[in-house]
């Protein structure tokens, strides 16, 4: 293996273009695009859109019966995935996350299909929550009106268990 | 503006949303009966416990709370039940839409405390209209 200084005596003509282009050396140019810690924050809340629209989906197809109570939940979901998507405004050109990344079975009777997503209401109010401290004044607004939103499905669900 | 003042104003605007909220819910009170006054009664007893919360917030902050109006124009006639359920839906918005302004202060506790307190008012919102919105408190 060749040293630097070897590399650099081989070829006398690298270290002038490397001060012409500025460049700082291979490290530097092979790293990869940075995303700051907000953006990787709203990246996980578009993945967690996802897989709560992925749940409604499971469920409304398995029980028929839900869907006049969790259509217009899956819609508030489906809102908050195109705001949230929205506000991805870098890297320039880094796709926006669209897979879901968790697929559990739906529940084995159409109540704990609904305790399945009221709990999981419940554990997107309580990640949202989590995400205000460190977001711009205008995304923690719109994390917080989701979670609000959120809060209110807690709610429906709820309801809706109640009074089976 | 300073953080402070910043933090300092947006507390205002939800201590004003509250006073707001203590009268209307004696207007919606008056026009209902059964546990629907009795909801209204909590809800109205709620409104100023958080009323005295911000007091106290805003006080320790060394700024002299907004008093609340001596009177308060009504969206809309409030002549029944139906209407007057109404009147607490559109209260619980005013209120919602206020605390949404106090998570946009960079203070990580009053960011906390008003989107719970949105959680709390977009509950009664659904409680009196029967219906969700996807963002609660946002312009639309």
């Amino acid at each position: 293996m060749l040293s630097r200084r070897q590399l650099l005596a081989a070829s006398p003509t690298l270290p002038l273009f490397l001060t012409m282009s500025g460049c700082k050396g291979p490290a530097v140019l092979s790293a990869p695009p940075t995303v700051s810690t907000q953006t990787q924050t709203l990246l996980r809340a578009v993945t967690a859109e996802l897989n709560l629209i992925w749940i409604y989906n499971k469920a409304m197809a398995s029980y028929s019966g839900l869907a006049a109570t969790l259509a217009p939940l899956r819609a508030e979901h489906e809102a908050h995935l195109t705001q949230l998507r929205n506000r991805v405004i870098e890297p320039p050109g880094k796709r926006v996350p669209d897979t879901v990344t968790a697929k559990p079975a739906v529940g084995a009777t159409s109540g704990a299909a609904l305790i399945q997503l009221r709990t999981a209401e419940q554990a997107a109010v309580t990640t949202m929550m989590s995400r205000l401290n460190g977001a711009s004044p205008s995304l923690a607004q719109l994390y917080a009106s989701i979670a609000a939103s959120e809060a209110t499905h807690v709610s429906v669900l709820s309801a809706r268990i109640g009074a089976r | 503006m300073t953080a402070a003042s910043a933090s300092v104003a947006a507390l205002q605007g939800a201590l004003a949303a509250e006073h707001a909220a203590v009268y209307g819910y004696g207007v919606v009170g008056a026009m209902l009966t059964g546990t629907r006054q009795a909801s209204a009664h909590t809800d109205w007893t709620a409104h100023q416990v958080a009323r005295d919360t911000l007091v106290t917030m805003l006080t320790r902050l060394g700024a002299t709370p907004v008093a609340a109006s001596p009177a308060y124009e009504l969206p809309f006639g409030v002549t029944n039940a139906k209407s007057a359920a109404k009147l607490a839906a559109a209260l619980e918005d005013g209120v919602t839409r206020a605390y949404l302004g106090l998570v946009a202060v960079s203070n990580p506790a009053l960011r906390t405390f008003a989107a719970q307190a949105m959680q709390t008012s977009a509950n009664r919102a659904l409680t009196w209209s029967g219906t969700t919105t996807a963002f609660p408190g946002m312009p639309t």
